[in-house]
């Protein structure tokens, strides 16, 4: 008998319809990319190499400023600029024009320095428009939807793991461990990075799927 | 406002409950030697943005700095850690670009002051700290003491190799052959109804050959987010389960980059909160817990 109830609850669940957070028409909009483009775009951010001048240790518009850098210094991997959502282009013309690179919440958003934050990385990563920060952790579920496949072992390179108003990585692949590998803008590393991750650091985030995703 | 899929499941999981037959218990339960937490290292932080002076970080060396972070950025601060053969700990303070020493009660001794911001070190044998400078992932070469070693080239030891046989709870590892213990690999099955193994991670292998190993398992009962909980076993050299730890918290404030230590029997978590600094410890050496009947 409660089995019976069991099976008739889950059909009902499984064909329930699901909330939808985003506008038709911004879906329609959105640019179309491959997995194998998300995931060479964050391969592109981490890997960019750049050597940090001596302008670039100091924000003309922050007093408390503290680079994680120094003069000289080789670094690879486009740094973490909260609020930020520069690709390498944007960001090599910024750091020639002497804004500092990186910056932190602590310091407040830094118009006078360039760089990328976990939402601006995930964006870029995406194919979304430089031009302005659109989406943030709490958003992105505007333009991403939350799979229904089992998250442990079905996830594709080019979705994310989402905590809204914390963190979001690109999720890039699975280790034979059952680990996984991300890229992300880390703030704790002050950059983009790739590498492996267990899921513990990722209780409670959500997985999501790019709605302009072409499979 | 309650979600209809939400009453729907709490049904189903309830339906799971009273279907079940009676009497159904792990294979293992009534035998594992399951171990509780023996004591909790508690160090106290200092957050930046506070304006307590006695807090700044001048002033208060012996504690360790946090930054709370903001909407889209995570909270920083220790990360990485490692304990030395005395029971003493060397945590990262990255914010404040040191390592700081306690003894085993968590008594504050000394900062190093290395420069920059670390992320994860690791003791290794011949008296040397392998610290990673986390914007780099470079390796410097420090002493116990906390002196620099610049002329030597840090290495750290090779992960050993996991792997998990997908929907079928078990995996193996490689285990090094230490002393009188053959090594090879080590078969890991996990047997606990409605709950499954996703990734498995050496911790190490003792002098005796006895592997430490982590395993992250979920329930799949929260469909609303991801859902994990982390186990630390035991091994013996001859692959015997010898015991288990199953109350690890994972609410992190700071996600850990070393989560896990083992040192002499003993497991070590890290787990940096946004009031204090915790490092959790168990003692597999004591006598363990069972299930009553």
């Amino acid at each position: 008998m409660v089995s019976r109830l069991s099976l008739v609850l889950l059909i009902v669940a499984l064909t329930s319809e699901q909330p939808n957070h985003a506008q038709p028409s911004v879906i329609a909009r959105l640019p179309r990319a491959t997995r194998a483009e998300v995931v060479a775009r964050a391969r592109t951010l981490a890997g960019h190499t750049w050597v940090c001048g001596a302008s670039n240790v100091h924000a003309s518009c922050s007093r408390k400023y503290i680079s994680d850098w120094k003069p000289g210094q080789k670094i690879t991997g486009i740094p973490y600029r909260w609020g930020g959502i520069d690709g390498p282009d944007e960001f090599n013309r910024k750091l020639a024009n002497g804004l500092a690179a990186g910056a932190h919440s602590r310091y407040g958003v830094l118009s006078c320095a360039a760089g990328i934050d976990c939402s601006g990385f995930v964006s870029l990563c995406w194919g979304l428009s430089p031009t302005a920060h659109a989406y943030s952790t709490s958003t992105l579920r505007q333009i991403a939807g939350k799979p229904k496949y089992n998250w442990f072992t079905d996830m594709k390179a080019g979705d994310v793991l989402d905590k809204a108003g914390s963190h979001v990585v690109l999720f890039t692949g699975y280790n034979p461990d059952g680990t996984i590998n991300v890229c992300e803008a880390s703030g704790s590393k002050a950059r983009v990075v790739c590498g492996r991750a267990t899921w513990s650091r990722f209780k409670n985030y959500i997985p999501l799927q790019y709605k302009g995703v072409d499979d | 406002m309650v979600r209809p899929s939400g009453i729907i499941l709490l049904c189903l999981l309830s339906g799971h409950l009273v279907s079940d037959p009676p009497g159904v218990q792990p294979e293992t339960a009534a035998n594992l030697c399951t171990i509780r937490l023996a004591r909790v290292i508690r160090i106290p932080v200092s957050t930046i943005g506070t304006q307590d002076p006695t807090k700044s970080p001048s002033v208060a060396p012996a504690t360790l700095m946090l930054s709370p972070g903001a909407k889209d950025e995570l909270p920083d601060g220790p990360d990485g850690f490692d304990v030395l053969d005395d029971g003493s700990l060397l945590i990262t303070d990255p914010l404040r670009g040191q390592v700081s020493s306690f003894d085993s009660a968590g008594k504050f001794r000394k900062a190093w002051k290395i420069g920059f911001a670390a992320d994860s070190l690791t003791a290794i044998a011949n008296d040397v700290v392998v610290v990673r400078e986390s914007s780099t992932e470079q390796l410097h070469v420090f002493d116990r003491e906390g002196q620099a070693r610049p002329s030597e080239r840090g290495t750290l030891p090779e992960r050993p190799q996991a792997q998990v046989v997908a929907g079928q709870n078990r995996g193996r590892i490689t285990r090094p052959a230490i002393d009188s213990a053959h090594g090879g690999p080590l078969e890991i099955q996990f047997d606990k109804p409605g709950i499954t193994l996703v990734s498995l991670e050496s911790l190490g292998t003792d002098h005796k050959g006895d592997t430490y190993v982590a395993l992250e398992s979920t329930s799949g009962g929260s469909p609303e987010a991801i859902s994990v909980n982390k186990y630390v076993r035991r091994y013996s050299a001859e692959g015997k389960l010898l015991c288990e730890i199953s109350d690890i918290p994972l609410d992190y404030y700071v996600p850990p980059v070393d989560e896990l230590r083992v040192h002499k029997g003993i497991v070590y978590q890290l787990q940096t909160t946004s009031s204090e600094v915790r490092v959790n410890v168990w003692d597999t050496n004591q006598m363990c817990s069972r299930p009553s009947r």
